[in-house]
């Protein structure tokens, strides 16, 4: 399978790599000092991470209240959730709406205004840093506190909207345009993505666009042409990692819906619901049923993406441009 | 990755709580001659935190061996601590509870029944005994309430006096229909006259009560049909037609906060509340709001209640049940306590308290012992204890109105979702 990888810098020469039966050898003999040195980390991950995992999968097959011992009830809670229970349909709807919009909105103004700012003017160092300080706010409640009071009615938003004559109710309180006010912050927070293609763009050899001009190209096609081809690496990762986190958007959703998934559940986010099911209600086996899937479903998606990517991400061998395997 | 599943995150944080919990609850429950330490919680805001600590203060002085380790949220991260902080085998020792969660937490075994053992520290011989008998539940006292306050409305005088009503004297659901509108009209449209209270259990509770039913049986299931519930929301719907009420989106945005409701944002003139939390709205609002009964069709029965409007409960596994009792018995009990808190929560429960510190109230706390003193013949005994899943009922209640309010749903659809939903979720 490819992996992605952040260009490596012309490291050394390739015959002083160590060659492949090599590496056996080396490995082992390194092994009781990378054990000890992984000690922190492996207590950390079993008793943090991979503990909890097997015992919330336990807790997926049962009916658990957080007080009394958990009830074991087989699949239960899977049949209940895809024939018994609208609200959790609902919060998949809401979800997939936020990740089908969101992201690619989100890489399409992060490439473009990467694009922007991949030049030498003088002024471009405090427009990089200005567009993503939003992004490493990230899922802070401040933001969010911040939006809800821009879309509210009665917020800027709506006065300026109804200087124009478009009178909006609040936007953060109505089914109707609560999920948009949402989605744009996640689409405001565009950073992070942004950062990752201004890399991906100084890779691009200069060369390439000055062949392409003389050649007759413009500016459009050029980009068709190839700034898209050898950004397509950078554009997979950025889509994987934006659709992993836009799956489990939680923040945004918990602060401006009031903590309880919005209006009419307008707002009504997989994980809002996840965490309504397990600390509000106390049915801790059912949010953990639903933890799985939504594991598995993003496992799946990731995979789909990775499939698809032979078809349309190009790998150059170029030097300093990644590699293939 | 850190970025697996947030529930898997939560669980990741409850799940070794619970495993160290579960060891520590073996350990020692003495109470020997040394100091002991306590974790008291309760809900509420910095000014009830203030008060609250002045208050445990003061018993710290006098049980100079027990110490007391305060902590609060709000309501809603409250229960959400509480839940996480229980699970993981560490609850406080002493704990607020609200009636809606007292069936969730009495019925699995998480408080102390205060009719045994230490518990009977606790005295309850001056309170009133409707009032007391609202923190049994299944025969086992599980909590004790630490103040009373009742279902009410806030509302602005000047507005409703412009409109020719005067709810004080307590008015029929048409009349106030009437009024709410002329004083939406009054402000351009801009300030309604209520906040649209299909969304409120309480309200529907109340006016329930007006028509001889309830909202829970004491077999936990509804008291009502569906039937009530869509006279209650055509009623509730007639006042956001005629723009009495107020519209879809700002219902939308209520909060149980007063700060954050739209009678505390100035975008209404009344709401219906809990009589205690006139001055948060008044501080909210800026003018000077009052309090009146319930609006009812049948004079001298409005439906309302002596509630308990926060129970003090203490914990099944504190292994310091003694010194919990104490703190519960004296937050109940010493007239001091009960002038430090005034009516922040409510009236003192203990009556003798309450008759010393009527005398010598002044402003909103005089308001609120006037209220409920004249009140007090026609207030009946508190509904039974709600079953397991109130508090999601009262969100469903809230949810489904919402697409009546917005026009995504007829009054008789949004009736039978409610009521599907709702038994399920109480079976």
């Amino acid at each position: 399978m490819t992996t992605v990888r952040t260009p490596d810098p012309p490291l050394a020469p390739a015959t002083v790599r160590p060659r492949r039966r090599d590496r056996p050898g080396r490995r082992r003999k390194s092994q009781p000092e990378a054990f000890a040195f992984l000690t922190p980390w492996l207590l950390g991950a079993v008793a943090l991470t991979v503990g909890p995992m097997v015992v919330s999968l336990y807790l997926s097959f049962t009916d658990y209240d957080m007080f009394t011992a958990p009830d074991w009830v087989g699949f239960g809670n899977f049949t209940h959730m895809f024939t018994d229970d609208d609200r959790y349909l609902q919060s998949v709807k809401v979800t997939l709406i936020y990740v089908l919009v969101s992201v690619p909105l989100k890489l399409t103004v992060s490439l473009l205004v990467a694009m922007l700012l991949n030049t030498r003017r003088g002024a471009n160092g405090f427009y990089r840093a200005a567009f993503y300080a939003p992004s490493l706010l990230g899922a802070s409640v401040a933001a969010a506190l911040v939006w809800r009071a821009l879309f509210m009615g009665g917020g800027p938003v709506n006065e300026a909207l109804a200087f124009f004559g478009w009178h909006t109710p609040s936007w953060v309180d109505d089914p109707q345009f609560s999920l948009a006010s949402i989605v744009l912050l996640g689409v405001w927070q565009f950073g992070a993505p942004m950062v990752i293609f201004l890399a991906g763009l100084k890779q691009i050899p200069a060369e390439l666009h000055e062949a392409a001009a003389i050649d007759g190209a413009g500016a459009l096609r050029r980009f068709r042409h190839i700034t898209l081809p050898m950004l397509s690496p950078v554009i997979f990762f950025n889509l994987v990692m934006e659709a992993i986190h836009a799956f489990q958007a939680f923040t945004p959703a918990f602060v401006i819906g009031g903590g309880r998934g919005g209006p009419a559940d307008a707002d009504l986010f997989y994980t809002l619901y996840l965490f309504e099911v397990g600390f509000q209600d106390f049915r801790m086996g059912y949010a953990s049923a639903m933890a799985w899937v939504l594991l598995v479903v993003i496992a799946i998606v990731t995979a789909i993406v990775f499939r698809t990517a032979k078809l349309w991400v190009f790998y150059d061998d170029a030097e300093g441009m990644g590699e293939r395997r | 990755m850190r970025r697996t599943g947030r529930g898997v995150a939560a669980l990741a944080v409850v799940v070794p709580l619970l495993l160290t919990g579960v060891a520590a609850c073996g350990s020692g429950s003495g109470t020997g001659d040394g100091d002991v330490t306590i974790t008291f919680v309760w809900w509420g805001s910095d000014g009830r935190a203030n008060l609250t600590k002045k208050a445990v203060e003061l018993f710290q002085q006098k049980n100079p061996k027990i110490k007391v380790q305060t902590s609060f949220s709000a309501y809603a991260a409250y229960w959400e601590k509480l839940a996480t902080q229980t699970a993981g085998g560490k609850p406080p020792d002493v704990l607020n509870v609200d009636t809606r969660y007292l069936a969730e937490y009495g019925g699995r075994g998480v408080l102390a029944d205060l009719n045994q053992g230490a518990g009977k520290a606790v005295s309850l011989a001056d309170v009133n005994p409707e009032l007391a008998a609202t923190g049994v539940y299944q025969g086992k006292r599980y909590a004790v309430p630490w103040a009373q306050n009742t279902p009410a409305m806030i509302y602005d005088p000047a507005a409703f006096t412009a409109a020719g009503a005067d709810p004080a004297e307590g008015l029929t659901w048409q009349q106030y229909a009437d009024a709410t509108r002329k004083v939406s009209a009054a402000s351009g449209f801009s300030a309604r006259g209520t906040t649209d209270f299909g969304i409120l259990d309480t309200t529907l509770e109340i006016w329930l009560r007006q028509q001889g039913k309830q909202f829970y049986t004491p077999a936990g299931k509804l008291g009502f049909a569906a039937d009530d519930l869509r006279r209650y929301w055509q009623l509730a719907s007639g006042f956001r037609d005629a723009k009495g009420a107020s519209p879809a989106d700002v219902t939308a945005s209520y909060n149980t906060s007063p700060e954050q409701a739209p009678l505390g944002k100035k975008l209404t003139s009344s709401e219906f509340a809990y009589d205690n939390l006139l001055p948060a709205y008044q501080k909210a609002n800026g003018k000077p709001l009052k309090v009146a009964p319930y609006p009812s069709d049948k004079a001298g029965d409005t439906g309302q209640y002596r509630r308990p409007s926060m129970f003090l409960a203490v914990s099944a596994r504190s292994a310091q049940q003694e010194a919990a009792a104490k703190l519960v018995d004296f937050l109940v009990n010493d007239a001091e306590v009960g002038k430090i808190v005034g009516t922040d929560r409510g009236l003192a429960p203990n009556l003798k308290v309450r008759a010393q510190l009527a005398g010598s109230a002044t402003g909103n706390d005089k308001t609120l012992y006037d209220f409920e003193a004249a009140l007090e013949p026609k207030l009946g005994a508190a509904p039974p204890v709600p079953p397991k899943g109130a508090g999601a009922i009262q969100k469903l209640l809230q949810r489904t109105y919402e697409e009546v309010a917005f026009g995504r749903m007829s009054i008789d659809d949004a009736v039978n979702r409610f009521m599907t939903e709702a038994e399920k979720g109480l079976s």
